[in-house]
């Protein structure tokens, strides 16, 4: 690969964004902006002096005096801490959103206006655009950020934070921003072109989430709070904070915060430049952001993070029992994500179903229906499972019982992720613009009607509601009553109809699929 | 230099490019012909990996442009009917943008973007902000990177629409230019006209297939099309002329006015020869006897069934 300050994308994106005129500006901004701050600073230490005095003065007593005897001997040093933390925060929040959104219009950018297949018809490979892109699309940020830096290192040094503590921030700040830049390049490859509203919510959701993922570090994986990079900032200067006393846990060892943060951000960004790289330069419907092999590993790799992160003891008495159908629920978001990044392409599907008729393919193919290779994740997350309560075993005691529950539980949601993954894939097949997405909004107005439907019911009785529950949703396998196999018969009815359900699914595919082709039907 | 083997496209329910096998050998000009929707831009985007085939491969100076595409596309210079350019860069940047992304020799790349600037005279711009130049002047700069990499291939998919009279000309000098210096160019273009004069082969696409392809020559020959012919003449042999031309076994259509007219004929060199003969034997006074050359466009008209998808 191209040496990225050589990357021809990267060197693009300096000479159009950072000609001399606008860094000049910029650097002449970020000093004035600087001054002002540091000036604003000044003025709330010198206010807070003088509220100090104020108080010593009207109320005296030895707090007030040891506050004031405090400012006045510190008052310079105090003036250039609050100066830090202000100017780093602006970088931290500059950096990481600007990172994001600056790479999520990246692709669907070059496609608005129409300089992608060029680019793509370079020799350029996927991995090179990736680094040029990620770097190159907020390089006036990061030129910014350059320019506070020296401010900010110096104002940090004086105001007592070491040298190790200012390097170990400035790498979670440019971890998360990477992480976050990464995610937004693999938006951007999703989002059809003339998409900036979604493009923007989405960035905001994701932006919002990576940030709150913070408030996870009492649930029962705390290590989730170092995607954001203000938990490792906390966790580094603020260590006696009540949500950050303990640190984060890796099979039940503790883990430095920011040591974490780096971890979790390279293997989860791993899989995420991968999704890249397969498909940076392809044309947007053959996009398929995993094989299907990487999507049974992904499953796997997600399932294995979070019982290494399990923190025993946020669960209760039934401690593994609670493990159990947290993990199921995890796994069916996992599975849904999973059959949404390996749905086929119809011509693709087309094909193999031709080569399916006469034998040449197998079931487990990589351009065939995704449901055989949805039930082979959940096999292996079953398996993850059984791994996973064995490994905490003495923390999360077990009985055989909560295996069989969850082989059940497991089943059903299985069963209609499936459903809805082959309701999504034939959506595909059909010629509506954005299929995926009206999919999507058709099975949200399924559930909204189901969800009604269990309230009508429920007016009659509790027992009507629940055997609904059973039917038309997975939400009936969480039943706390229920132990080992043994289930409300309404949950094996509902088994049975969705897989009906998806017969039928699979029948209509079938009938897209054996539909005469126009060009075909009418030149032969 | 270009092979499209059994090259097939499917959309939804239609298949845009069906089966398609054509071998454009080195230093040909091959006019890609037909209707808007006849699968011309599809084969070009498949052909530069752009667009994966269902099934079948496009090979591209010996490389299989799907499994390859990088070493294949470092063959290739596309081009298509949208001049679309980073507006934010000089008009040197650009070039140089895409010297790099090509991966052509660090060494070679200032030579080239000068040599490349001057061959679509933008000497002057050189440094000037692309947002600044006229429309004629962007799709040059088009042009010059779809060559900057020096391609022995050279897809060009309707790439003089919106072209003004005198840019399409220059357009076709440089084709012609690099034509001689053993680029291999495939041209698509819908109007006829465009490729008039300059290429040497010529492949009809409707339905999202391969009418007829081949040397213009070949595809007349082989069609055993008639010859268009024009007669001219001196003195009052009208009567005389088409009492010939009616009892002649190769000849049909003939339409003659006061000292000229036209007809086709079938026949071969000799018999046209015997025909001129026969008809200054009976003392016609031919004033000029000659065939009417075969244009691009009458080719197609002859050949297609226009059909559009």
């Amino acid at each position: 690969m191209l040496k990225f300050w050589r990357n021809p994308e990267f060197v693009r994106h300096v000479r159009a964004e950072l000609r001399p005129a606008r860094a000049v500006t910029v650097a002449v901004v970020a000093l004035f902006v600087c001054g002002l701050i540091w000036l604003s600073c000044w003025s709330f230490v010198q206010q807070d002096l003088e509220n100090a005095r104020n108080g010593l003065q009207r109320y005296g007593g030895e707090p007030w005096m040891a506050r004031v005897a405090m400012l006045e001997k510190n008052i310079y040093h105090e003036t250039w801490l609050l100066f830090f933390w202000w100017v780093f925060a602006i970088q931290g929040v500059m950096l990481t959103l600007w990172s994001l959104f600056a790479c999520a219009q990246s692709v669907s950018g070059e496609r608005d206006r129409k300089t992608w297949d060029f680019q793509r018809a370079t020799s350029l490979t996927s991995s090179e655009f990736l680094a040029g892109k990620l770097i190159g699309e907020p390089i006036l940020t990061y030129f910014l950020g350059l320019c506070l830096l020296p401010f900010t290192a110096i104002a940090g040094l004086v105001g007592g934070i070491s040298l190790g503590g200012l390097v170990s921030a400035y790498l979670l700040m440019l971890g998360g921003s990477l992480f976050l830049g990464v995610c937004g390049l693999f938006l951007s490859t999703l989002v059809e072109s003339g998409s900036r509203g979604i493009t923007l919510l989405i960035g905001l959701a994701m932006y919002f989430m990576t940030a709150g993922a913070m408030g996870m570090t009492n649930s029962g994986f705390p290590g989730v709070a170092v995607f954001s990079p203000v938990s490792g900032i906390i966790g580094l200067y603020s260590p006696n904070e009540p949500a950050f006393r303990r640190s984060p846990t890796l099979f039940g060892q503790p883990v430095p915060w920011l040591l974490l943060s780096l971890v979790l951000w390279v293997t989860f960004g791993s899989w995420i430049v991968l999704m890249l790289v397969r498909n940076l330069k392809r044309d947007y419907e053959e996009i398929r952001p995993l094989s299907r092999w990487q999507a049974v590993g992904c499953a796997a790799f997600l399932n294995f993070v979070l019982y290494a992160m399990v923190n025993p003891a946020r669960f209760g008495q039934a401690g593994s029992h609670e493990l159990m159908s947290l993990m199921i629920g995890v796994n069916g978001l996992i599975l849904f994500a999973m059959g949404l990044a390996t749905l086929t392409p119809q011509e693709r599907l087309r094909v193999w179903w031709r080569k399916r008729a006469t034998g040449s393919v197998a079931m487990f193919s990589e351009d065939g229906l995704p449901w055989p290779w949805l039930a082979l994740s959940a096999v292996t997350a079953y398996a993850l499972i059984v791994w996973g309560t064995l490994a905490w075993d003495k923390a999360l005691p077990f009985e055989m019982k909560s295996l069989e529950r969850a082989a059940v539980q497991l089943l059903v949601v299985l069963v209609f992720i499936t459903r809805d993954v082959l309701f999504l894939q034939w959506c595909k097949l059909t010629r509506m613009s954005r299929p995926v997405f009206k999919g999507l909004m058709y099975l949200c107005l399924y559930y909204a009607a189901a969800v009604v439907l269990i309230m009508l019911f429920g007016q009659a009785s509790e027992t009507n509601a629940l055997r609904v529950l059973s039917l038309l949703t997975p939400v009936g396998a969480a039943n706390p009553e229920a132990e080992g196999f043994r289930f409300p018969a309404s949950l094996y009815v509902g088994i049975a109809l969705q897989a009906g359900v998806i017969a039928a699914i699979v029948a209509a595919i079938g009938g897209r699929m054996n539909r005469r082709l126009l060009a075909v039907a009418s030149g032969d | 230099m270009i092979e499209l083997i059994d090259l097939r496209k499917e959309y939804d329910n239609l298949v845009a490019v069906q089966d398609l096998n054509l071998t454009i050998p080195q230093s040909e000009i091959f006019g890609l012909i037909g209707p808007n929707g006849a699968g011309k831009t599809t084969t070009i985007r498949m052909a530069c990996g752009l667009l994966m085939p269902t099934l079948g491969k496009a090979v591209v100076d010996g490389v299989d442009v799907a499994r390859e595409p990088e070493r294949a596309l470092r063959s290739i210079g596309y081009l298509s009917d949208f001049f679309a350019v980073y507006e934010d860069l000089k008009v040197w940047e650009y070039l140089d943008y895409f010297a790099h992304a090509y991966k052509v020799t660090e060494s070679d790349i200032p030579g080239r973007v000068t040599e490349v600037i001057a061959l679509v005279a933008l000497e002057v711009k050189r440094d000037a902000l692309i947002r600044g130049l006229s429309r004629g002047m962007k799709q040059r700069l088009g042009i010059a990177r779809a060559i900057i990499h020096r391609p022995k291939v050279l897809l060009l998919d309707e790439p003089a629409s919106g072209l003004d009279p005198k840019a399409r000309l220059e357009l076709r000098n440089l084709l012609r230019s690099l034509r001689d210096g053993g680029t291999t160019i495939l041209i698509s273009s819908h109007i006829l006209t465009e490729l008039e004069g300059f290429c040497t082969s010529i492949g009809i696409m409707e339905k999202g297939r391969m009418v007829r392809s081949g040397r213009i020559e070949e595809v007349t020959a082989a069609e055993h099309l008639a010859r268009d012919m024009r007669i001219s003449w001196m003195g009052d042999s009208t009567a005389a002329i088409e009492a010939k031309l009616a009892g002649h076994a190769y000849v049909a259509n003939v339409q003659l006015g006061a000292g000229s007219g036209t007809f086709q004929f079938a026949g071969s060199e000799d018999e046209m020869a015997g025909l001129l003969a026969e008809l200054v034997g009976a003392g016609v006074r031919v004033k000029g006897f000659a065939e009417v050359k075969q244009t691009v466009e009458d080719l197609y008209m002859k050949l297609s069934k226009h059909e559009v998808m």
